[in-house]
């Protein structure tokens, strides 16, 4: 009866899952979460501080919290990473100057103890801006490969812009999340 | 107008016969009755309305909760530490304690929309503290018990490296190319390292993604018709006058330049001396930036309205002047920006779509 166990027997009960949305400032993560959603996406400013949203999604409750990337915030990352089920990095694919601070700051995040459980889905967004990178180049250039093999990860190209790509990523990572913790019923 | 108020009919309630004694104390027993409730009413509705009226009442019943799960949390934690459970239980313990943690930081989330920024900061850090001290607790008390963790953690997930390396797949048929060249190789549209040069683009009828403007100096950037992304940086004492941009804006490291831009969104880091001409749907924002002046929207050139209407940014919203700086997280007006005095402000900056 060790602690997992216990935390797969209340997730189970609630069916809930807790998922952390990050990245860089103006990769998109708001807009992703209202598009998903299915709220109105032509107004949105930039996160000052953070949102939570739950969304009942196929047969589970998602807690989304959406929290804001400029720089300055950033530092404040580290207070919701308690009890993460699902991590997702949203890439601004058109951004090429920033992609070093991107891995970078992936790179960080990764060494995170508290993380280390939470399965990884890395949305490459922007995909509908002409000049975007593709998924395979950003994988590539977050050397994605290189990444600890415990971890249970996946890179999606996507657009909030279109909706392309968001539900075949969190498909994924709902799908993964409930392998893992509610071992499959 | 007929009114059922029993306070108001007690005028009306004046025994007809003042003679019958017995009726007389009945009519006096009642018009007490009625007077003392219309008392108490009086009172309680005094007491709500000083309730409604103090907007910190909510606040205040924040605080009450946020400070009594706080102690109760501290108080566990101390307890532990004293007196550490039983082995067996010392895990579902440190469970318990972390989830009303994080059950007094959903309580914090889901009040912070009327909380004063300064109680939402207090309280987060106050959050940081218990986790802080829950994790030295946790490795104090269970250091070897982490090490069996992890273990089962990589006993589980051999089973499960094969889906992993089946996932990254598609990747690794490129390591064997080399690291990192790809996107540098790959240079976006735009303009760059100029140094006093007038440039004019025209995207009318192309199909244009992102676009650049970086390593200018004292350059005069005019862009007509509209793109999806505009990405600024390393300016100095240039201008740079944009049709719409139907994504977002992100401006780094300018200094004594002038922008006249519209956008869905626009970020500005590292700005100095800088002035911004802008109609934006969301909120522009600031970060690390100082001396940097806000303005209306100032361009024009032929077909600009039909553009501007087509990215939704047909209408002015007024939120120019609506900035938020990240630096500056208080009610009080941020020193690092300012509204431009309308006798400061450029003309409407027209574009020929010829020159250049």
């Amino acid at each position: 009866m060790g602690l997992l166990s216990i935390i797969r027997k209340i997730k189970r009960k609630e069916k809930e899952m807790r998922i952390l949305m990050v990245g860089l400032d103006n990769s998109g993560k708001t807009t992703i979460v209202l598009k998903i959603n299915g709220e109105d996406t032509s107004v949105i400013s930039p996160t000052l501080g953070f949102n939570i949203k739950t969304i009942v999604y196929q047969k589970y409750t998602l807690n989304i919290w959406d929290v804001g990337g400029q720089k300055t915030i950033r530092s404040y990352w580290r207070n919701y990473f308690e009890q993460t089920d699902g991590l997702v990095w949203v890439v601004d694919s058109s951004d090429l100057r920033r992609l070093d601070d991107c891995k970078s700051e992936l790179d960080n995040l990764l060494k995170e103890e508290r993380l280390s459980g939470a399965s990884l889905l890395i949305l490459a967004n922007k995909q509908d801006i002409k000049g975007a990178l593709s998924p395979e180049e950003i994988a590539k250039v977050l050397n994605l490969e290189a990444m600890d093999k415990t971890r249970h990860w996946n890179i999606v190209g996507c657009s909030a812009f279109t909706g392309e790509g968001l539900l075949e990523g969190f498909d994924w990572l709902v799908q993964d999340i409930a392998s893992r913790i509610y071992v499959l019923d | 107008m007929a009114d059922d108020d029993g306070a108001s009919s007690i005028p009306n309630s004046i025994p007809p016969h003042p003679s019958d004694s017995s009726l007389q104390k009945k009519h006096a027993s009642v018009i007490e009755r009625l007077a003392n409730r219309n008392q108490t009413r009086l009172e309680n509705s005094i007491t709500r309305r000083s309730e409604s009226g103090s907007s910190s009442s909510s606040t205040t019943s924040f605080l009450v909760r946020f400070s009594d799960s706080k102690r109760a949390i501290e108080s566990d934690l101390a307890q532990c530490r004293l007196t550490p459970p039983e082995p067996s239980q010392v895990r579902s313990h440190l469970d318990g304690i972390s989830a009303s943690i994080s059950d007094l930081e959903k309580l914090v989330a889901e009040t912070s929309y009327f909380l004063p920024s300064y109680e939402v900061r207090a309280s987060l850090k106050s959050i940081s503290e218990l986790k802080q001290s829950l994790e030295d607790l946790n490795s104090e008390l269970l250091p070897k018990k982490k090490f069996s963790f992890k273990n089962k953690g990589t006993k589980k997930d051999t089973k499960s490296e094969s889906k992993d390396l089946g996932l990254g797949n598609a990747g690794s048929m490129l390591t064997n190319k080399q690291q990192q060249a790809s996107y540098i190789a790959r240079d976006s549209p735009g303009i760059r390292d100029k140094d006093g040069e007038v440039l004019v683009k025209n995207f009318k009828g192309s199909d244009v993604g992102e676009f650049s403007l970086s390593g200018l100096s004292s350059c005069e950037v005019k862009l007509i018709g509209s793109i999806r992304a505009l990405f600024i940086h390393k300016l100095r004492n240039c201008k740079v006058y944009t049709g719409p941009v139907m994504g977002s804006i992100l401006i780094d490291d300018v200094e004594g330049c002038t922008f006249a831009m519209a956008s869905h969104q626009i970020r500005i880091h590292n700005a100095k001396n800088s002035d911004f001409y802008l109609r934006v749907r969301s909120r522009p924002i600031i970060e690390d930036s100082s001396s940097v002046r806000f303005a209306p929207y100032c361009v024009s050139y032929e077909g600009i309205e039909e553009d501007l209407k087509d990215a939704s940014l047909g209408e002015e919203t007024g939120n120019w002047e609506n900035v938020d700086d990240f630096r500056w997280l208080r009610a009080v007006q941020s020193p690092n920006w300012s509204i431009l005095a309308e006798d400061e402000r450029i003309d409407t900056v027209k574009i020929s779509s010829t020159a250049g």
